[in-house]
C-alpha cells in the first residue's frame, strides 16, 4: 500500500519536474497543436463560398449599428422606443385590471366577509392587506412586464446586446471595468438578481465584483412603476397634455441613463480604491444576427420572465400587505405604529428632501421594490387621515387617475422636489432582498454583500441631500 | 398538406414519436447524457427540444450560466440530460470549464453530445478534439446547419465523422431538423451498439511528446485500467489541482459516484 | 446664514472627512495599516529571503549587505542575524552567513508565497506590473500554508512567476539556476529572456519602461563596459551594463526565431488581413488563454472587420467568428500583414 502511495507521489513530482523543463510555453504549444489539427480536419470537410459577399448583410448592419454617427443615437432611440411603448401600452390594460381586481372583486370580497361575520381584523389583514397588495402589484406590474420583456427578448435574440456592449466598451475601459459589464447591466434592466447571476460571463474576479456591485444602478423592473408614476404625476403634468407622454418617457430614460452614469462612476471609484487594478483585456464575440422567432419569444419571455418576476412580486406583496395594514391599524397610545415612526423620522427625512412615509415605505418594500408606491400612498392617507379617498385607512388602493395621486401626495406635503428626490432615491438605494441574497450566493462574501447593500444607500442619501440643499438655497 | 404527410411516413422524422419529453422528471434513469459545446451554438435549444423544457435562449455568448438538467425517454430507455456550461476550451482555469471538464471525466456520462456551430466548424473543433481526449463516447450535433446553408457553407458531415471517428449529425435544433437522427445515435452509443473510434491529438513538439509519454507510462503502471491516461498526463502538466488530488489519493483508479455528487452540488449554484 | 447653506457646509465637510479617512494610499486608514506592517517578523522573513537569494546566485552575503537590502541600520541587522541563529535557521561565522536546511526551507516557503502571489496578480487581477512586487512583499508574511496551496490550485499550480523565476513547490523543491546575464551574451547570439530581477525597483521600472519582459527573444549586437546594445522582438534597445545585469537569458526553446520588425494586430486597418505570429508574453494568464481558446494562435488568419465608435475596441474576423478586442490586447499580438493583391 505504501509503495503505491510513493509511486503516486512520484508521478506528481515527475510532472512538476517536467513542467519546469518544458517551460512556460507548454500551454501555447498545446493549443497551437490542437488548432493545427482542427484546421487540417476542417479543410477536408468544409467548403466556404468563394466570395465573402454572403456575409454582407451582417456586415452592413454592423457598420450602421456601430457607426460613429448613428451608433449611439440608434441605441438611445431603441431604449426610448421600448420605454415609450411600455409606458403607453401599459396604461389601458392596467386600468382594466385594476377595475376588475380592485374596484369589482375587492368590494365583493368585503361584502362576502360582512355576510359571514368575519372579525374586522381578520378581513382587514386578509382582504384590505394581503389581497389588495397582491391586486395592486398584478395590475401595475403585469402589463408593463408583458410588453417590456418580449420587446427586450426580441432585441436579445436578434443579437443586438453584444453590439451595445461593443459600443459602450470605451466607457467601461476608461473606468477600469470589463466590457461585458455592459451586457450584465443590460440584463439588470430586467431584474438585478438576473443581472448579478449574468456577471459570471466576466472572467476576472476583480471586474466581476465591480459588475456585481454596480448592477443595482440598472433601473430594474420593480422600480419602473415608481419612476413612471412619479414622472407622469409631477413631471408630465408640468408640460402641456400632448407632450406629457413623451416628456415623462424622457424623464424615465434620463433616470435610466443617470443610473448608467452612476454605475460608471462607482466602477471608476472602486477600481481605484477597494478593487484596485487596470482594465484587463477582454474578448467579446459578436454573434451573427439571427431572425428572432416572434411566437417562441412571446412564449418564453412570458413564462420565463414575466410570470417568474410577477410571481415573486406577489409572494412578497402578500405578507407586506398584511404588515402595512397592521402598522397602520395597530395603535400604541392612540397613535398607529406607522405614525409613531413617521413622526420620529420626519425631521431627519426633511434634510434629504424626503419624508418619513417614504423611508417607512422603503423599509417595508425591501423584499420587493414594486410595492413602494402603493405603500407610500396608503401610509400618506393613513397619516393624514384623509377621508373619502380609496378604501380607508391602512388599505392599499388603486386610484382612479393620476391626478388623484397628485392630490393626495400634495396634501401630504409633497412638492416637485420631493418627487425628484423620490425618483433619485428609487434609483439609488439598497437592492431588494432577492438581489442581496443572490449577491451573497455569487460572491460568498459578507463584506461585498454589505458593500453592495449600503453603498447605494449612502450614495442615494448623499445625492438627495445635496440636491435638496442646493434646491432650497436657490428657491429661497 | 396531404403530400407532405404522405412523404413523411417514410422519412426519419417518423421515429421521433419514440421520444418522450420528460421535462425535469429525473427519477430512475438508465443513462446519463452530457451536453457540451461552445457558447452560443444553440446548446440550450437542443436541450429544450429533447427535454421539452423552456430554458431561456438568447443570442449572446455565455448567456446560460446555470447548469440545467432534464430528462427524456427514447426507445423505452430513460436518459438524464445534463446541460454543461458553454465553453470554448477545457484547458483553462475558469470555473465553467472546471465544471464541464470534471463532469465529463469524473462524472463519466454514458454519452457526451457536443453541439457545434456549422458556420464555424474550425473554432468548435478545438473543444471537440479536447473532449475526444477524455472520452470516446461522443455524438456530435452539427447544429445551425440552416444558417450554414444560408451562408453557402458546405459541411460534409461524413468526412467530418470519418476524420473524428464519432457520429456527426447535421441538425437545426430551432427547426427540429435532425433531432431524430441525433436521438438514434445517442441511443446507439449509450447501449453500446455503436462503437466510437475517436481521433486523438498528435503533437508536433518533440519535447512535449516525450514529456507526455514519460508521464503516461508512469500513470499506466499505477492505474492500469484508466482509459484516458494521456489526458491525465496533460492535465498534470497543466497543474490541475483536481487531477493532482485524484492521483494523490488514488481515486483516479476507481472513479466513483461520490465524486459526481460532489461536482453536482458545487455546480448547482 | 440660512439653514440650507449651513447644512450644505456640513455636508461638504462630512464628505471631506470621509475622503481623508479612506483616500487610497494616502488616507488615514491606509497609513494606519502600513504602520502595522513593519514589525519584527517581517524583518526576519525578509532577511531570510535575502540570504537565500545570495546563496542561490552565489553572491557572498554580509551584515552590511543585509542592512542595505532591508533598509535598516547595521545594529538592527546584527540583532536579526543573532535572532535567526538562535532560532536555528542560520549558521554565522566571522566570514560568511549560511542558512541551515530549516532556514532554507523557511525561506523557500516565503519565496513560494511571494512568487505565487505575483503570478496571481499578473494573471488574474490586471494590477499594474510595477505594483506586483510591493503587494507580494506584504502578502508573503500573512498567508498560511493552507491559503497558499488554495491560491496555487486556483491559478493552476504555476511553476514560474511572471518574471520567469521558478516557483518552489509546496515541498520546497526548486530547480537549479539556469541561464546567464544579458551582458554576457556574444554579439550575434540569440536568446530568450527568462528572468527579470524586480529589485531594486528603480532598475526594474526602467526595464519595464523599455518594454522588455520574460519570454521575449533578443539578439545581441554589442556588449561592452559602456553599453549593451541588442535587438528585442526586432526593435533596437540600449541598456547600461548595470541594468543589463538584472536580465537573465536562456537558450531559445520551442519557438522559431523571429526576424525583422514585427507588425501588431492593432496596426491592421479595417479590411486588412494578417497571419498571427505570436502573442506577447506580457499578455498573461486567463487573458492569454482566452485569446488562444478563440483560435488566435500562430498561423491563424485574422482580419480587422469593424471599428467601434472611438476606434477601440476593434472587431476582428478569426476562424469564422467576429471577436471584439481592446487595443491593449491587439497591440500585443504580432503578425505579418498579407500584402494587398492589387
Amino acid at each position: 500500500m505504501n509503495e503505491m502511495m510513493n509511486k503516486r507521489e512520484s508521478i506528481i513530482a515527475e510532472a512538476n519536474r517536467l513542467r519546469w523543463e518544458l517551460g512556460e510555453n507548454f500551454h501555447d504549444t498545446l493549443m497551437q497543436n490542437i488548432y493545427e489539427h482542427a484546421t487540417e480536419i476542417e479543410k477536408k470537410a468544409v467548403k466556404y463560398p468563394d466570395a465573402k459577399e454572403v456575409f454582407s448583410f451582417d456586415r452592413t448592419l454592423d457598420k450602421i449599428l456601430t457607426s460613429k454617427f448613428l451608433g449611439f443615437p440608434i441605441m438611445f432611440l431603441m431604449l426610448g422606443v421600448v420605454f415609450w411603448l411600455t409606458i403607453q401600452g401599459a396604461n389601458y390594460p392596467s386600468g382594466l385590471l385594476s377595475n376588475l381586481l380592485v374596484d369589482t372583486i375587492h368590494p365583493a370580497l368585503k361584502t362576502f366577509a360582512l355576510n359571514f361575520d368575519l372579525p374586522w381584523w381578520l378581513s382587514g389583514v386578509l382582504i384590505d392587506g394581503a389581497y389588495l397588495a397582491m391586486a395592486w402589484v398584478v395590475s401595475v406590474m403585469l402589463p408593463p412586464m408583458a410588453i417590456f420583456f418580449p420587446l427586450y427578448t426580441l432585441l436579445e435574440d436578434f443579437g443586438y446586446l453584444p453590439r451595445v456592449a461593443f459600443n459602450l466598451d470605451p466607457l467601461y475601459k476608461k473606468v477600469g471595468a470589463h466590457g461585458r459589464q455592459a451586457l450584465t447591466m443590460a440584463m439588470g434592466f430586467g431584474c438585478n438578481a438576473a443581472g448579478v447571476i449574468a456577471t459570471r460571463v466576466i472572467d476576472s474576479p476583480r471586474e466581476r465584483l465591480i459588475a456585481i456591485i454596480t448592477n443595482n444602478f440598472s433601473l430594474c423592473n420593480g422600480r419602473w412603476p415608481t419612476q413612471i408614476l412619479i414622472a407622469t404625476v409631477f413631471i408630465g403634468s408640468a408640460v402641456p397634455a400632448y407632450l406629457a407622454g413623451i416628456v415623462s418617457a424622457a424623464a424615465v430614460v434620463f433616470i435610466a441613463l443617470l443610473g448608467i452614469a452612476f454605475s460608471l462612476i462607482v466602477s471608476w471609484f472602486l477600481s481605484r480604491t477597494l478593487l484596485k487594478g487596470e482594465a484587463s483585456a477582454f474578448s467579446l464575440e459578436l454573434p451573427p444576427y439571427r431572425p428572432p422567432r416572434i411566437f417562441q419569444t412571446l412564449y418564453t419571455s412570458l413564462i420565463d420572465r414575466t410570470i417568474f418576476v410577477l410571481w415573486r412580486a406577489v409572494v412578497f406583496a402578500i405578507p407586506a400587505g398584511m404588515l402595512i395594514w397592521l402598522v397602520a391599524n395597530v395603535s400604541i397610545d392612540g397613535i398607529s405604529i406607522a405614525n409613531h415612526f413617521i413622526q420620529y423620522v420626519n425631521p431627519i427625512a426633511f434634510v434629504f428632501g424626503l419624508n418619513g412615509v417614504i423611508f417607512l415605505a422603503y423599509i417595508i418594500a425591501i423584499p420587493a421594490n414594486e410595492i413602494v408606491i402603493p405603500t407610500i400612498l396608503m401610509l400618506t392617507v393613513a397619516n393624514l387621515g384623509i377621508q373619502g379617498v380609496g378604501a380607508g385607512s391602512g388599505v392599499m388602493f388603486e386610484l382612479e387617475s393620476a391626478s388623484d395621486v397628485a392630490t393626495i401626495l400634495q396634501s401630504g406635503g409633497w412638492t416637485l422636489l420631493t418627487a425628484i428626490n423620490l425618483m433619485l432615491f428609487s434609483l439609488l438605494h439598497n437592492p431588494c432582498s432577492t438581489t442581496i441574497f443572490t449577491i451573497y450566493k455569487e460572491t460568498k462574501s459578507w463584506k461585498w454583500t454589505l458593500v453592495s447593500t449600503f453603498l447605494p444607500i449612502a450614495m442615494g442619501l448623499t445625492v438627495t441631500f445635496f440636491v435638496t440643499q442646493i434646491w432650497r438655497l436657490l428657491t429661497n | 398538406m396531404n403530400k407532405i404527410s404522405e412523404n413523411c411516413i417514410n422519412c426519419p422524422a417518423h421515429n421521433i414519436s419514440n421520444l418522450k419529453k420528460l421535462g425535469i422528471d429525473m427519477s430512475s434513469f438508465d443513462y446519463v447524457v452530457a451536453l457540451a459545446g461552445n457558447p452560443n451554438t444553440g446548446k440550450s435549444t437542443v436541450f429544450n427540444y429533447l427535454t421539452g423544457l423552456k430554458q431561456h435562449t438568447g443570442n449572446w455568448p455565455g448567456k446560460t450560466v446555470t447548469r440545467a438538467e432534464g430528462a427524456f425517454e427514447y426507445n423505452g430507455k430513460k436518459f438524464k440530460l445534463v446541460d454543461l456550461p458553454g465553453t470554448y476550451s477545457l484547458l483553462s482555469t475558469s470555473v465553467d470549464e472546471e465544471v464541464a471538464r470534471d463532469f465529463i471525466l469524473f462524472g463519466q456520462p454514458d454519452v457526451t453530445v457536443i453541439v457545434i456551430d456549422a458556420t464555424r466548424v474550425e473554432r468548435n473543433l478545438n473543444l471537440v478534439l479536447q473532449i475526444l481526449e477524455i472520452t470516446d463516447r461522443v455524438v456530435i450535433c452539427l447544429n445551425l446547419i440552416d444558417e450554414a446553408r444560408r451562408n453557402q457553407i458546405e459541411v460534409d458531415h461524413r468526412t467530418l465523422s470519418k476524420e473524428l471517428g464519432v457520429p456527426v449529425i447535421p441538425a437545426s435544433a430551432r427547426q427540429g431538423e435532425g433531432m431524430d437522427e441525433l436521438l438514434k445515435y445517442i441511443y446507439e452509443v449509450a447501449v453500446g451498439s455503436y462503437i466510437c473510434k475517436p481521433n486523438r491529438l498528435r503533437s508536433r513538439s518533440k519535447e512535449l511528446n516525450e514529456a507526455i509519454e514519460k508521464l503516461t507510462e508512469m500513470i499506466k503502471e499505477v492505474f492500469p485500467n484508466l482509459p484516458n491516461t494521456r489526458w491525465v498526463a496533460l492535465r498534470l502538466l497543466e497543474g490541475d489541482q483536481n487531477i493532482i488530488d485524484a492521483v494523490r489519493n488514488g481515486e483516479l483508479g476507481n472513479i466513483n459516484l461520490s465524486k459526481i455528487v460532489e461536482i453536482e452540488k458545487e455546480a448547482a449554484y | 446664514m440660512n439653514e440650507a447653506m449651513l447644512l450644505l457646509f456640513i455636508g461638504i465637510l462630512f464628505l471631506l472627512f470621509i475622503a481623508i479617512l479612506f483616500y487610497p494610499e494616502k488616507g488615514l486608514l491606509e497609513i494606519f495599516k502600513k504602520s502595522r506592517y513593519a514589525n519584527q517578523k517581517v524583518l526576519l522573513e525578509d532577511a531570510l529571503k535575502f540570504l537565500y537569494d545570495c546563496e542561490y546566485n552565489n553572491i557572498p552575503c554580509t551584515l552590511n549587505s543585509i542592512a542595505g537590502n532591508l533598509n535598516i541600520s547595521a545594529d538592527t541587522a546584527a540583532e536579526i542575524v543573532s535572532k535567526l541563529q538562535n532560532m536555528g535557521l542560520l549558521n554565522a561565522n566571522r566570514d560568511f552567513l549560511l542558512l541551515t536546511s530549516e532556514g532554507k526551507s523557511y525561506a523557500l516557503r516565503i519565496i513560494r508565497v511571494h512568487r505565487l502571489y505575483e503570478k496571481f496578480l499578473a494573471d488574474e487581477t490586471s494590477m499594474n506590473e510595477k505594483e506586483w512586487h510591493k503587494a507580494a512583499e506584504e502578502v508573503e508574511h500573512k498567508l498560511s500554508d493552507e491559503e497558499v496551496n488554495k491560491l496555487a490550485a486556483q491559478i493552476g499550480n504555476p511553476v514560474f512567476d511572471p518574471h520567469g523565476d521558478p516557483i518552489p513547490t509546496s515541498k520546497g523543491e526548486i530547480p537549479e539556476k539556469a541561464g546567464k546575464h544579458l551582458n554576457e551574451m556574444e554579439p550575434g547570439e540569440m536568446a530568450t529572456i527568462i528572468h527579470i530581477e524586480d529589485e531594486p525597483h528603480t532598475i526594474y521600472s526602467q526595464i519595464v519602461a523599455e518594454g522588455l519582459y520574460a519570454g521575449m527573444q533578443v539578439r545581441m549586437i554589442e556588449s561592452n563596459e559602456k553599453r549593451v546594445k541588442f535587438e528585442a522582438n526586432g526593435e533596437e534597445c540600449i541598456l547600461s551594463p548595470l541594468i543589463a545585469k538584472s536580465i537573465t537569458v536562456g537558450p531559445i526553446k520551442l519557438e522559431k526565431p523571429v526576424e525583422g520588425k514585427l507588425k501588431t494586430l492593432s496596426s491592421l486597418k479595417v479590411g486588412e488581413k494578417g497571419i498571427v505570429l505570436g502573442i506577447a508574453k506580457s499578455l498573461r494568464g486567463q487573458q492569454r488563454r482566452r485569446l488562444m481558446d478563440l483560435g488566435i494562435v500562430p498561423g491563424t488568419e485574422i482580419e480587422a472587420e469593424l471599428e467601434s465608435i472611438s476606434g477601440d475596441p476593434v472587431a476582428y474576423r478569426v476562424r469564422g467568428t467576429t471577436v471584439a478586442l481592446r487595443k491593449n490586447q491587439s497591440e500585443k499580438i504580432y503578425l505579418v500583414k498579407e500584402e494587398e493583391k492589387n
